[in-house]
């Protein structure tokens, strides 16, 4: 197919361009345009970080064609600072510290732009409404709610333009003080760049062969097709691996790529670059590898078991790690417990969804050394762990930290890195890899699912005498984190109570499932959910107050911990009368008091929502509304 | 009535920083000409706003604004070991070894003023750009003193490092000190459970978390709003699907996480207990803002329809599938009782 021809006005500037026929407008405007303020956060029109004004209507540019453009008047994130003075939209994103990681904000900032465009007197349901196309998996929101609102009340002349402006610290006491983010600028505008938004000259781009099969050995790979293909200029397999291979936050199990047998589904196996992404892409079916299916197993009990299907030689039980945690003795709490609860708690498989999806460029500079920019929660650790797999001296290995579009744990593990600084040593030219969200999803780690069996002991005044916890963890195809999963986990499992006799156990286990790894709150938020709802049904039985049952067994200045650990000062009761104040908290056994409370509704709780009622509301506007 | 509201409550605790492992960091600091100062670290912000948060610390420590702090990070090769970006650790690790450097560097150049104006080291004084001595008239900006500093030689820097004092635990019976600081918490939610449909809202959550000192207090409750609903995804209906090792959900269509329309108000209160072992005082938010919150709405919808759901997440399925057993559950009674 020719090239398209392409003549719009972007950002007020025309242009004329001719473009390849299959590119999206996302990626006119990224790669040919250089407009990376825009980006790409699923490429299906479900996050909204794609969102720009074709002719004055906010769309998301990745289901546009690029033809599509041809005539028309366009805006994106950089066009909104006119003269490089933030819109005051963007100024009160940066007031509000409505921006965390940033890879939504643009996004976000075109939608709220469009918010008040179309209303511009939206009350915060309706911005809320308006929103909600877009995700933001950093801020919870409300901050954006906050600019928003801060944005339309100063536009609207309510608020003075100078709520926009820094808060002043006294006497130089800038601890404490609401500076706001010193990178939220660069963040609004569009102007910081992600890896996946950073270019060298004479760079290739790199796709990945994957694994369809959860557990397989390799008999053979032939690269010979692909390496002969036009424009091919590098293929790697887990052959190339000069050192010692293997990754892992703890244990290094986890080849760069999959060496001898695949372990999950969506495993990388090779690895092609090229200066067309397309012929990249293309190249990978021309690798021929030949499997022989293993036996699976996709249970985290049926992997305990004898007979199992073995995934890592050196693990022939499949246990990653068991954390045992031992105060007391429990069989004679028990004995001494007026009342006995026992229950089952489970939890999913939690994927951490950072809309920045992994991307990352290596290079090896003048020097010979092997340099990887890449979104990473742990440059130190890779650094060591490369130096090993590519066998050359820690100084001769580079990691740069780029801005990270959201991380929550999911960016700790080296999955792309190793193949990034084998394909640059390969072909000596910078080589960027970008992974598509489906990518992201089925092959980096996500919150361990758990299986939790729970036996408590109380005395009939709330007391807990005992506790019994183990847990089974779904660790996956690679030990990734699972082991110090398993330990935070361990520790924080009977929660913050003073507790005379503890049994815990925490398994972390191989399967041949997608693998599990760091996820913000580590284990704690499994083992914790567990005990937190095991108090609320002991609480019940025994007539007993939610805040009263916690308070009865918190741990105080002086405790020792579980692990006997003595505390100096523990905030817990403190906490507790907090939050009981802060809620007006009406005291009550949770018995399902429901609607007879008098606490419900008041401040602090937002309007239940029927979805569409507000912007059809909206469609009437209010004259009184006009200030 | 088809929607019921009901309230639930839950606690937490966390360690912050590496676990059952020694934790470092490492960080550089120079006052810079024009009075504007260099910090350099290993790695730092991950969308937290840690960046600010250094800037804020070294300010207050060396005497100059956040806004003239220019951080160098991130960089292997360039910046020393702060090891890595999680565990809730940077405020507290990289924090505090800022905090120190920044505190050797302006030793450095405190020497040079007090030699200079003939007072006692303890009497000068710097802040927000500028050096005194204090009780006398003696006072010139920053930029200045670094002049000065320049002029008899003195580049005023600093390098520091903080570590913790733990061990790793027992293989046996766990025991050890897996953490120097510890955090603690607790959340109240209000939900609103539709009856007919079995959908969860959560339209209220009161948070209260000790960080031990707010650097950024706006920065803290962002931790605590994107924590809290974080767990309301994972609470109400996240959930990674996988058929013999086949993602079953392998984009944002099928993978659900909660928009705009999904979020409660959140009130945030900020306890402040400070840690007696750091310069600073600080702790961290990042991680344990995040745990009470599953609890607390899963009690909360007990509290509104009596079901009680120990596995996540709770989707409109399961709750409706709750409430009618319960609904036949009295009604068997009921007949019984006749
Ligand atoms: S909606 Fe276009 S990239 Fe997600
Ligand atoms: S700030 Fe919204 S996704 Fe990170």
């Amino acid at each position: 197919m020719p090239d398209l021809r392409i003549e719009a006005t972007i950002n007020g500037r025309k242009i004329a361009r001719n473009a390849k026929p299959h590119l999206r407008l996302l990626d006119f405007l990224r790669d040919d345009l250089g407009h990376t303020g825009t980006k790409e956060g699923c490429g299906a029109g479900e996050c909204g970080t794609c969102s720009v004004f074709v002719d004055g209507v906010l769309l998301k540019s990745c289901l546009v064609p690029a033809a599509k453009a041809q005539g028309t008047r366009i805006e994106t994130v950089e066009g909104l600072a006119k003269a490089g003075e933030l819109s005051v939209l963007q100024q009160a994103f940066h007031k509000a510290g409505a921006s965390q990681c940033g890879y939504c904000i643009p996004g976000m900032v075109m939608a709220a732009t469009a918010a008040l465009r179309a209303n511009p007197f939206a009350d915060r349901e309706e911005i809320k409404e308006r929103l909600g196309g877009n995700i933001c998996r950093c801020t919870g929101y409300q901050k954006i709610f906050d600019a928003v609102e801060l944005a339309r009340d100063v536009q609207n002349g309510r608020r003075p333009a100078s709520a926009l402006a820094e808060e002043d610290a006294a006497d130089g006491a800038f601890i404490g003080v609401n500076v706001r983010r010193l990178d939220a600028p660069s963040k609004v505008s569009g102007a910081l760049k992600y890896a996946g938004d950073m270019v060298m000259p004479h760079m290739l781009h790199m796709a990945v062969l994957r694994s369809p099969h959860a557990h397989a050995r390799i008999v053979s790979i032939d690269t010979s097709e692909a390496e002969a293909m036009d424009g091919v200029e590098g293929v790697i397999t887990a052959a190339d691996v000069p050192g010692v291979d293997g990754f892992g936050v703890f244990v290094h199990d986890q080849p760069i790529m999959a060496r001898g047998k695949v372990r999950y589904v969506g495993e990388q196996v090779a690895a092609v670059a090229s200066e067309d992404p397309l012929i990249a892409r293309r190249a990978l079916s021309k690798i021929k590898v030949v499997y022989e299916p293993l036996p699976a197993v996709f249970d985290a009990h049926e992997a305990m078991k004898a007979g199992a299907a073995v995934l890592h030689d050196y693990a022939p039980d499949n246990i990653v790690k068991h954390i045992p945690i031992r105060v007391g003795d429990v069989a004679k709490g028990f004995a001494e417990s007026d009342l006995i609860v026992e229950e089952t708690y489970s939890t999913q498989q939690v994927e951490h969804a950072y809309l920045e999806p992994e991307a990352g460029l290596a290079y090896v500079d003048a020097d010979g050394v092997v340099t990887i920019l890449s979104p990473s929660q742990n440059i130190t650790h890779h650094r060591h762990m490369l130096s090993r797999i590519i066998a050359q001296p820690i100084n001769k290995v580079r990691f740069i930290m780029s801005p990270v579009g959201g991380g929550f744990g999911g960016k700790e593990d080296m999955v792309y890195q190793g193949m990034l600084a084998l394909m640059a040593m390969k072909t000596r030219r910078p080589v960027r890899v970008v992974f598509t969200r489906e990518e992201s999803i089925i092959t980096t780690a996500k919150r361990h699912p758990s299986h939790t069996t729970y036996k408590m002991g109380l005395t009939r005044d709330g007391r807990i005498k005992a506790v019994e916890i183990k847990m089974i963890s779904d660790g996956g195809a690679y030990g990734m984190s699972t082991e110090g999963v398993m330990r935070k986990a361990a520790i924080l499992a009977a929660g913050p109570y003073a507790i005379p006799n503890v049994k815990v156990d925490t398994y972390g286990i191989y399967t041949n499932n997608t693998p599990s790894g760091a996820f913000r709150s580590f284990g704690a938020l499994q083992t914790q959910f567990a005990t937190e709802t095991h108090l609320d049904i002991c609480a019940e039985k025994l007539g007993l107050d939610p805040f009263e049952i916690r308070r009865v067994n918190a741990m105080r200045d002086g405790a020792s911990t579980h692990t006997k650990q003595a505390l100096k000062s523990v905030s817990l009761t403190r906490a507790l009368d907090a939050a009981e104040k802060a809620a007006r908290w009406e005291p009550g056994v949770p018995n399902m008091r429901g609607a007879t409370r008098g606490d419900l509704n008041g401040e602090g709780t937002r309007p239940s929502c029927t979805l569409g009622a507000r912007l059809a509301a909206a469609a009437s506007p209010k004259t009184s509304e006009v200030a | 009535m088809a929607k019921k509201r009901g309230r639930g409550v839950a606690a937490c605790w966390y360690g912050i920083a590496r676990t059952a492992t020694v934790d470092r960091a490492g960080a550089w600091a120079e006052i810079d000409d024009g009075g504007t100062a260099k910090i350099v670290t290993g790695v730092t912000e991950i969308g937290e706003g840690i960046l600010t948060v250094l800037a804020q610390i070294a300010a207050q420590e060396l005497g100059v604004r956040p806004q003239d702090v220019t951080i160098g990070d991130n960089d292997t090769a360039r910046s020393p070991e702060a090891a890595h970006a999680g565990a809730t650790r940077q405020t507290y690790m990289i924090g505090n070894a800022v905090a120190l450097a920044s505190r050797q560097a302006r030793a450095a150049l405190v020497d040079v003023l007090a030699k200079h104006w003939s007072v006692d080291n303890q009497s000068i004084k710097t802040a927000a750009g500028e050096a005194w001595a204090e009780g006398t008239n003696h006072k010139m900006p920053m930029s200045d003193a670094v002049h000065l500093a320049k002029a008899r030689g003195v580049v005023p820097v600093g390098s520091a490092s903080f570590g913790t004092d733990t061990t790793g635990l027992d293989p046996v019976d766990g025991s050890g000190r897996p953490w120097q600081a510890y955090v603690f918490g607790c959340q109240v939610a209000e939900v609103e459970v539709d009856t007919l449909t079995g959908e969860v809202q959560v339209l209220g959550i009161w948070a209260v978390h000790d960080v031990g000192r707010a650097v950024n207090p706006r920065g803290v409750e962002g931790q605590i709003e994107g924590g809290i609903v974080q767990a309301l995804g994972q609470g109400l209906m996240e959930d990674y699907r996988t058929v013999n090792g086949h993602a079953t959900t392998p984009n944002l269509a099928k993978y659900i996480l909660p928009t705009s329309l999904d979020v409660p108000h959140v009130t945030s209160v900020i306890l402040e207990d400070p840690d007696p072992l750091g310069p600073l005082g600080v702790k961290g938010i990042g991680e344990p803002a995040m745990i009470p919150t599953i609890p607390a709405v899963m009690n909360a919808i007990y509290d509104a329809v009596g079901v009680r759901i120990t596995s996540l997440p709770a989707t409109p399925e399961k709750v409706l599938e709750g409430i009618i057993a319960r609904t036949a559950k009295r009604n068997i009674n009921r007949v019984a009782a006749e």
